[in-house]
């Protein structure tokens, strides 16, 4: 019996991850009839929560659109409701659909020649075939996205963060700073002609396995805190790993940031030439330097050093991963996915950062880390019709994500070639995009300085609304856990998450609460503490306890007391240089 | 001060009206009593007030006359917290009110028996007292009154009065909230007839 318990145990572990990678196929729910693709307009008038309330199953968001399963009940539902959209296939169950990008000319005709293409934006395509796998229809070159198993409309929506980012020309981080400038050019180069010396890194070759293995050696190396393959199947009886490194974070905050890269390959021989020195050891280079710089470092944050497999097979590795940190309630707080960062056309060449709605920030970092630490110009993009690498997974299962990518659109002209060598790389530039990745991972990651007092841990709010006749005071009340060396701690608040905090303490405080009196109206207050030693030297901020009005608002409904855990991070190092 | 002025120029106008009108009978009636809020979230923060007021009663010939006054309450109270608060937060409340009434007076030996209505034009202004919050308003409102004066003297009775005000002012510290500041108020006192 306890075999038996064991084997059905592996057999749903199994069936959970085969599950989490698997393409995402309409089914029809029992008795609804037929099942309907359909395109959603998003508009700023789109009422999400209409779609939340009637449980509306969104599998893909673009830029300008939802594309929505819907069975006749649904259908009627939307019309009822107002919503707009449009029909692409009546006949969706049980079908594999894929996003792809349709930019290139010709693009179109060559994916209708093999399948069912309908255009749902002008550089963007749903396709599907009738029969076989339409992850391997899609002619070569083609960037594709296979839609995730399950929805995304909770993380989805239409008003993406306007919030302008602050001015950012301020001192740098000396710690940070020293840390950026070990980042090496000469390993940078090593690690990609490594790389590319395995002749292919396409995924279900051997070859790609053996890269991986020498990936997994190289950060064993580093003594890390953990090193370990992370398998997956794809694609029929395909076989692929992952391959996952950490370093564990000292103060007790729960959040995770993740660096990743891909470091399987494509070219047109793929099964036996495909160095990808671009794409994409490029980026998997840097990932394994931005280890190595790190290691020695006490962080308060853990952070997460992933090399993805099967990317160009559809995103396999980074589905899968993405989907189970979701399942498993990983506290992820911020991804980096560095994927083609060294080929550069023209000199002075900047970096793309693509981003959603829900990650705005996490690009506003990163140019600001490119211009202090990275010497690399970079330009912001909110395009969640850009789904095409690795952070793609990220954002269907809400996770804050980045791209960083060379040219959007692409302008490597060894792309995806069997030419895409080490020596068409510009190592200054690899260098720089990679200084500037470490410089924002080491901000979110906060390095522990000798000397100054530990983070401050367990920030939580609770508000109180004091009434009288006419008149409500809110007040944010915060409790932290005291630190044995700190002689005292400051408060800080924002209404801008991730920025612009401003100190809200005249004198430090010596207990381990704090009450912020007469909040104002603005949308959402954010708070983070820091200790203060003896000596006046401050420590890095803790986790952010947030406070969102829509509680203020609706007081008449609200609970009458609401604690809000400290799970949010603490951002906006240039606010931090001014008090260290 | 507004309100003071407006009194003391509602004074002169019935004393005014008393000199031009067929007057039966002018007298001037001070009392102190309780003030009993009918809003809860009042009784919660102020519980009952201590009042004061002065009225002018004017009878013309026949059981009809009018009355004009000047009320005060002021109290003190502390801010209601959600859930959980423990800070004390002091706050002040005061209205000033004006009472414009007709009256039907019965008269029975040395009683009288008004019964009246009429309006009250109120100010009011809550303030924090260690938080720079504060809230001023003014509203008039429909207010009944009954009272009752006895004479033991020649020009010198004792009074006691009774009144309801319902103060709607359309506004509070909850979202669609209208805190009412009426309810009833009782006072006893002197009423001294001048003719």
């Amino acid at each position: 019996m306890k075999h038996k318990g064991i084997v059905l145990a592996l057999v749903l572990i199994g069936g959970l991850a085969v599950s989490v990678g698997a393409p995402a196929i309409a089914a029809a729910p029992d008795g609804r009839g037929l099942v309907n693709l359909i395109r959603i307009a998003k508009t700023p008038a789109l009422p999400i929560q209409v779609l939340t309330r009637l449980q509306i199953d969104v599998r893909q968001e673009l830029s300008t659109c939802l594309l929505a399963f819907a069975d006749r009940d649904d259908i009627n539902l939307l019309r009822r409701n107002g919503v707009r959209f449009t029909v692409l296939d009546r006949n969706a169950a049980r079908r594999e659909f894929l996003v792809v990008g349709i930019a290139d000319p010709g693009a179109l005709a060559s994916l209708r020649a093999v399948g069912h293409a309908v255009p749902v934006e002008p550089a963007t395509a749903v396709f599907w075939t009738e029969e076989g796998s339409a992850l391997e229809a899609v002619p070569a070159g083609l960037p594709r996205k296979a839609f995730p198993p399950r929805s995304v409309l909770p993380y989805v929506r239409t008003r993406p963060d306007s919030t302008p980012a602050p001015s950012m020309s301020v001192a740098q981080d000396p710690l940070v700073e020293t840390i950026v400038s070990l980042v090496s050019s000469s390993n940078l180069a090593a690690n990609v002609q490594m790389l590319q010396d395995f002749q292919t890194r396409y995924a279900s070759t051997t070859n790609c396995e053996a890269a991986g293995e020498a990936l997994f050696a190289g950060f064993s190396a580093l003594g890390l805190d953990d090193v370990h393959f992370e398998p997956f199947t794809f694609s029929g009886a395909n076989s692929s790993r992952n391959i996952v490194a950490e370093k564990r974070g000292e103060t007790a905050n729960p959040g995770i940031y993740i660096i990743c890269s891909h470091y399987d390959s494509t070219s047109p021989s793929r099964l036996t030439l495909a160095p990808g020195a671009d794409d994409n050891a490029s980026g998997t280079a840097a990932i394994l330097e931005a280890a190595r710089v790190l290691a020695p470092y006490p962080l308060d944050y853990t952070v997460r050093f992933i090399a993805f497999s099967a990317e160009e097979w559809g995103l396999w590795g980074s589905r899968n991963y993405a989907a189970l940190a979701r399942l498993g309630g990983q506290p992820i707080l911020g991804v980096i996915n560095l994927d083609m960062i060294g080929y550069a056309d023209a000199m002075p060449e900047d970096l793309q950062i693509i981003v959603n709605g829900n990650s705005t920030w996490l690009a506003d970092l990163f140019l600001a880390a490119g211009a202090h630490y990275g010497v690399v110009g970079a330009t912001k993009t909110v395009d969640q019709s850009f789904v095409y690498s690795d952070h793609s997974p990220f954002w269907d299962n809400g996770f804050p994500a980045l791209l960083a990518i060379e040219d959007n659109p692409l302008t490597n002209p060894y792309y995806h070639q069997t030419t895409d060598t080490l020596d068409t790389l510009n190592i200054d530039f690899l260098t720089s995009a990679t200084r500037a990745s470490v410089g924002l991972l080491a901000e979110l990651a906060q390095p522990i300085k000798d000397g100054y007092p530990r983070t401050p841990v367990g920030l939580y709010a609770d508000l109180t609304v004091y009434r009288s006749l006419f008149k409500a005071l809110n007040t944010v009340r915060l409790h932290w856990t005291a630190q044995t060396d700190a002689a005292g701690y400051n408060v800080y608040r924002t209404n801008t998450p991730h920025f612009g905090y401003v100190k809200i303490n005249s004198t430090p405080v010596t207990g381990t609460s704090f009450s912020d009196t007469n909040v104002g109206p603005d949308p959402t207050y954010t708070y983070a503490v820091t200790a203060v030693g003896p000596a006046g030297l401050e420590s890095n901020r803790s986790s952010d306890a947030q406070w969102m009005t829509m509680y203020l608002d609706g007081l008449a409904t609200a609970p009458a007391s609401i604690r809000a855990p400290s799970a949010v991070p603490s951002f906006g190092f240039p606010v931090l240089r001014g008090i260290r | 001060m507004r309100a003071g002025r407006l009194a003391v120029g509602l004074a002169l106008f019935v004393v005014g009206l008393a000199a031009a009108a067929p007057a039966q009978e002018l007298s001037l009636s001070f009392g102190v009593g309780g003030f009993f809020p009918s809003d809860g979230t009042y009784r919660m923060i102020y519980g009952s007030s201590l009042s004061l007021a002065g009225d002018i009663w004017l009878k013309l010939k026949g059981p009809i006359g009018f009355a004009a006054g000047f009320g005060r309450l002021t109290d003190t109270g502390v801010a209601a917290p959600s859930d959980g608060g423990t800070e004390t937060y002091p706050l002040k409340f005061r209205r000033t009110s004006i009472p414009l009434i007709v009256f039907y007076q019965f008269d029975a030996g040395p009683v009288a028996i008004r019964l009246g209505g009429g309006a009250g034009i109120h100010s009011y202004r809550e303030t924090w007292q260690t938080v720079d919050l504060d809230f001023k308003g003014h509203k008039t409102s429909p207010r009944i009154v009954l009272a009752v004066s006895a004479a033991f003297l020649k020009r010198i009775s004792v009074f006691c009065s009774g009144s309801y005000e319902s103060i709607r002012t359309g506004e509070g510290s909850l979202p669609a909230a209208s805190v009412n500041l009426g309810g009833f108020q009782v006072l006893g006192g002197l009423e001294f007839r001048i003719f």
